[in-house]
């Protein structure tokens, strides 16, 4: 504790509790300065402009309300749209830790959506209780057959699931785009026919208070999918075997595991995040296909895993503050007059900053290193004014343990120290 | 005051958290081949590195010729004739042999008299001259990523020749080479010495310096222990002073007790990815309490033996019994419950997940059992608990005890963690791939008790070793592999270093 406070930010940047927290929580703060510094240029005043993202998001109440509508709506709202992304960032983590990198992430979305689509949403007088749990299971079985097609092509034909996913997100594109157009087209806004209110993975139109709200199950099923996915990896053997896989492909295999099979569950694993989150937002937060368009959000997803450094929980944080700027674009855009592509602009400035992370633990590093240094040096020019005693030896060990940085010549450099003094 | 070529003076450097040379003065003179023997992190090559330019030192001076120098990189080692070899070489692989050479220093000329590009042909020329001229035979047309590593490390030795290099620097030059090939590289170094050049040979193998050098430096912890006359300096001295206390260079093995045939490996086949046999028709078994070791040059399929029998490989042909059952097409796993233990040769990428913790590590083939999983749940108590005991067991020295991610433990400790496991699972076979290899003399003391130990607990040992020493210090058994074919099976008693060397080189019976 004491070489915390010691330490100060670099401490905390290179802490191994602490790192990857303080890390992301300046990514933001960077991020704030710098869009603050974009806007003020365009002449606009940062602080109302953050406060518009939160207005537009329910986190703040905005100055008058619509007919029906109010802050509560809003937040609603808001979580709709969150949903999916934790879901999509949880299918991207869980294919990271197995070594796999899942960019189809917006292909099985926009295929288990599509399949739930037309096997439930155009089903007339179905039963909620049973349509949306269907819509649940389609989509989780859509999406886990998807990827684990990846993995299939991965272990018998040694496909790069970087390219197949690839390949795969254009012919979903396009196959669901050509039967959108011909079958299930709504002629006036070109995309497809919405779904039944029953299938729908939202209640709309809910009174809540005076207001009507969209109230989103998703979130239900995503706050789940973050528990299930870190209970999977920090308890399990199978969530052992598939970090392992991912991180030494070639001592897993030594220790016996399955590294096909891993490499197929978890592609199927990931697929299933992707299919839920497919569902959520094409049956709760959209309610209609663009034909040919793949949901920018699976692209988002791995900046936001990246964000909340591949942890489930982690990624719930970096979900929402990303999502803030996203969904409350519009509101922003309205009522100071910024085009609301700036919010685009501020998730990339936000991102890039998380991934300067490593520079970012580096420059901690060597701030410590370098105080370390002085003080070595300092005990070294005394020892050599003392003259040559035994003591210079016992300061340096002290100036060593004042050291966090755990660097490994260190570590063998106190082990043999140890080593010496038990003999 | 003596006449040296090279003079470094109370060097220290410090790095951060650690003093690497602390008052290190040496003089080496010209036309003498100079040693310096340490154990692993005593400070050789960085004090080298000095030399070299790649670090300054933060105190102390270094002179050359007499001259007081202070060089800011490399090039200005390079300027003052001196060259070093690495030990990870530093050669671009998809370029050619000349082309490596002559990187930096090219011989340019003027195509059409006006646009100026490099003169490969006059680059070729001069070093196959050059090689002919100190005994490297090398191609300089042939692409590095073709040739052998004793060839890369020809090319390095050119590469200083080439640029004039009168000190010549060698960074654990046999490391990566096999036993014929170490003869030949000394030989090398004694022609470059008979030329008139001087080398500093870093080893921290104490027969190669008794073998070639004049003088030999020991550096221990940082500091210099003593310069030493090889002529005159006995090898328990010198191994004594480099690990700084008592070592024993000889095995005491007691009488082996063998009991029933615990491996039979029949007429086994392996093909590489190419479809070509790597290893061809071999049958030999292990009884309990029986250390069989096979050896080899690298590359003679004795890792794919190992792999094979651990199931890593497939065998294409032939069949591999544990206690009398066919255990030829099960899994890895399923192997090694049944009583295979493997520290396998790769241990960075193969032995350890060096990004989990050390607790996990210990505790990777232990895992899918009880009471460390229980339906698929993870006990962590007791995988820490294990690892608690198995650190104190084994003295694995880690930052953070349980907790330390293994990427920042030292090599020994990491093969420690590799030994502990395998070892712990009280396997009735437990296979050694290049157990000691790169680790110094005191740890190398520990591993051989523990496979001495091992083998009188009534385990069969699978030995695989390019040292030939090892081998022949260990084997109960030892059977000689050359080219994927078992050449000779012979009781150790029977065979002599020099027959082992002589079938190893794929020398019949006369």
């Amino acid at each position: 504790m004491k070489e915390k406070k010691k330490g100060g930010l670099a401490g905390l940047l290179i802490s191994d509790r602490w790192s990857n927290v303080t890390v992301s929580v300046l990514a933001v703060i960077l991020m704030l300065l710098t869009s603050s510094l974009i806007l003020l240029m365009m002449g606009k005043n940062p602080a109302v402009a953050f406060r518009s993202f939160l207005q537009g998001c329910g986190f703040w109440p905005k100055a008058n309300y619509g007919g029906g509508s109010g802050m509560l709506s809003d937040l609603f709202d808001y979580l709709n749209i969150l949903s999916p992304m934790m879901l999509a960032a949880l299918s991207f983590i869980v294919a990271f830790k197995t070594g796999l990198f899942n960019i189809g992430i917006s292909g099985q979305m926009l295929l288990s959506g599509f399949l739930a689509t037309i096997m439930v949403g155009y089903l007339k007088d179905l039963s909620p209780w049973i349509a949306k749990p269907l819509v649940i299971l389609i989509g989780a079985a859509a999406g886990g057959l998807a990827g684990a097609l990846i993995g299939f092509l991965k272990y018998r034909f040694n496909i790069h699931e970087v390219v197949s996913t690839i390949m795969v997100n254009y012919i979903i594109s396009y196959t669901t785009g050509f039967f959108i157009n011909t079958r299930y087209v709504d002629m006036l806004t070109r995309s497809s026919r919405v779904c039944s209110p029953a299938s729908r993975l939202t209640w709309t139109k809910v009174p809540v208070g005076g207001i009507s709200c969209n109230i989103p199950l998703g979130i239900v099923i995503a706050l789940l999918a973050v528990f299930v996915v870190k209970f999977i990896f920090d308890k399990t053997v199978f969530g052992f075997e598939l970090k392992a896989v991912g991180t030494s492909r070639k001592c897993a295999r030594y220790i016996g595991v399955n590294v096909q099979k891993s490499i197929i569950l978890s592609m199927a694993f990931s697929g299933i995040f992707a299919g839920l989150a497919g569902v959520t937002y094409y049956l709760g937060y959209t309610n209609t296909i663009v034909p040919k368009t793949l949901p920018g959000m699976g692209y988002d997803s791995i900046a936001v895993a990246l964000l909340g450094n591949s942890s489930p929980v982690g990624s719930i944080f970096a979900s929402i503050v990303v999502t803030i700027f996203q969904s409350g674009a519009n509101y922003m855009s309205s009522s100071i007059g910024v085009a609301k592509e700036i919010a685009s602009l501020i998730t990339g400035i936000l991102l890039l900053y998380a991934a300067c992370g490593e520079y970012m633990k580096e420059l901690g590093r060597r701030r410590i290193e370098k105080a370390v240094d002085r003080e070595i040096a300092r005990m070294q020019e005394a020892r050599i004014k003392e003259g040559p005693d035994i003591s210079g030896r016992g300061a340096f060990r002290q100036a060593e343990n004042a050291s966090a940085a755990g660097r490994r010549e260190q570590e063998e450099r106190k082990d043999q120290k140890e080593g010496g003094e038990d003999r | 005051m003596e006449e040296y070529i090279v003079e470094m003076r109370h060097i220290t450097k410090r790095f951060p958290g650690i003093i690497a040379n602390d008052d290190v003065s040496i003089g080496i003179r010209k036309g003498e081949v100079f040693a310096l023997l340490g154990e692993n992190g005593a400070g050789k090559s960085t004090l080298m590195s000095m030399l070299f330019g790649m670090y300054t030192p933060d105190l102390g001076e270094i002179y050359v010729k007499g001259e007081k120098v202070e060089f800011r990189s490399s090039n200005d080692a390079t300027a003052r004739n001196i060259g070093m070899v690495h030990q990870h070489f530093k050669l671009v692989d998809n370029y050619t042999i000349a082309e490596n050479i002559v990187l930096g220093v090219e011989p340019m000329t003027r195509r059409l008299g006006i646009f100026p590009s490099v003169d490969m042909k006059r680059a070729n020329r001069e070093i196959a001259q050059l090689s002919k001229e100190y005994g490297l035979e090398v191609n300089p047309t042939e692409l590095i990523q073709d040739v052998q590593v004793s060839v890369r490390q020809r090319v390095e030795i050119l590469k200083m020749l080439y640029r004039k290099a009168e000190i010549m620097i060698f960074d654990e030059p046999t490391a990566v080479l096999t036993p014929s090939e170490i003869d030949f590289l000394l030989r090398i170094i004694d022609g470059l010495r008979k030329a008139g050049k001087t080398i500093i040979l870093i080893t921290h193998k104490i027969e190669e310096i008794k073998q070639i050098a004049d003088r030999c430096a020991i550096l221990c912890r940082g500091r210099l222990v003593d310069i030493l006359d090889v002529q005159t300096a006995s090898v328990q001295e010198m191994a004594n002073m480099m690990v700084g206390r008592e070592v024993s260079l000889t095995r005491v093995k007691s009488e082996p007790h063998f009991g029933k045939n615990v491996l039979e490996v029949q007429n086994l086949t392996v093909l590489n990815e190419h479809r070509f046999p790597v290893v061809k028709n071999v049958s030999f078994s292990i009884r309990s309490g029986e250390i069989f070791a096979i050896a080899g040059v690298s590359g003679n399929g004795q890792t794919q033996i190992a792999d094979a029998v651990a199931g890593l490989e497939v065998a294409s042909e032939g069949a591999i019994l544990l206690n009398g059952k066919q255990i030829t097409h099960d899994s890895i796993r399923s192997r090694a419950q049944a009583g295979i233990s493997y520290i396998p040769e790769d241990r960075q990428s193969t032995g350890l997940v060096l990004d989990f913790a050390l607790s996990d590590n210990l505790a990777l083939r232990q895992y899918p059992k009880k009471p460390y999983s229980d339906h698929g749940i993870l006990n962590f108590g007791r995988i820490r608990e294990n690892a608690v005991t198995l650190i104190d067991r084994y003295d694995i020295r880690s930052g953070q005890g349980p907790k330390t991610i293994v990427r920042s433990m030292s090599g020994g400790n990491m093969q420690k963690v590799i030994v502990a496991r395998e070892i712990e699972e009280h396997s009735d076979l437990i296979i050694f791939v290049q157990p000691t290899r790169g680790m110094d003399i005191g740890a190398i003391e520990n591993i051989h008790r523990y496979i001495l130990d091992e083998r009188d607990r009534g385990a069969a040992i699978l030995l695989i070793s390019l040292e030939l020493g090892e081998v022949m210090d260990l084997a109960d058994t030892i059977g000689v592999i050359f080219s994927g074919e078992m050449l000779k099976i012979a009781p150790a008693r029977e065979m002599t270093r020099y027959e082992v060397g002589r079938y190893m080189m794929g020398v019949k019976e006369a």
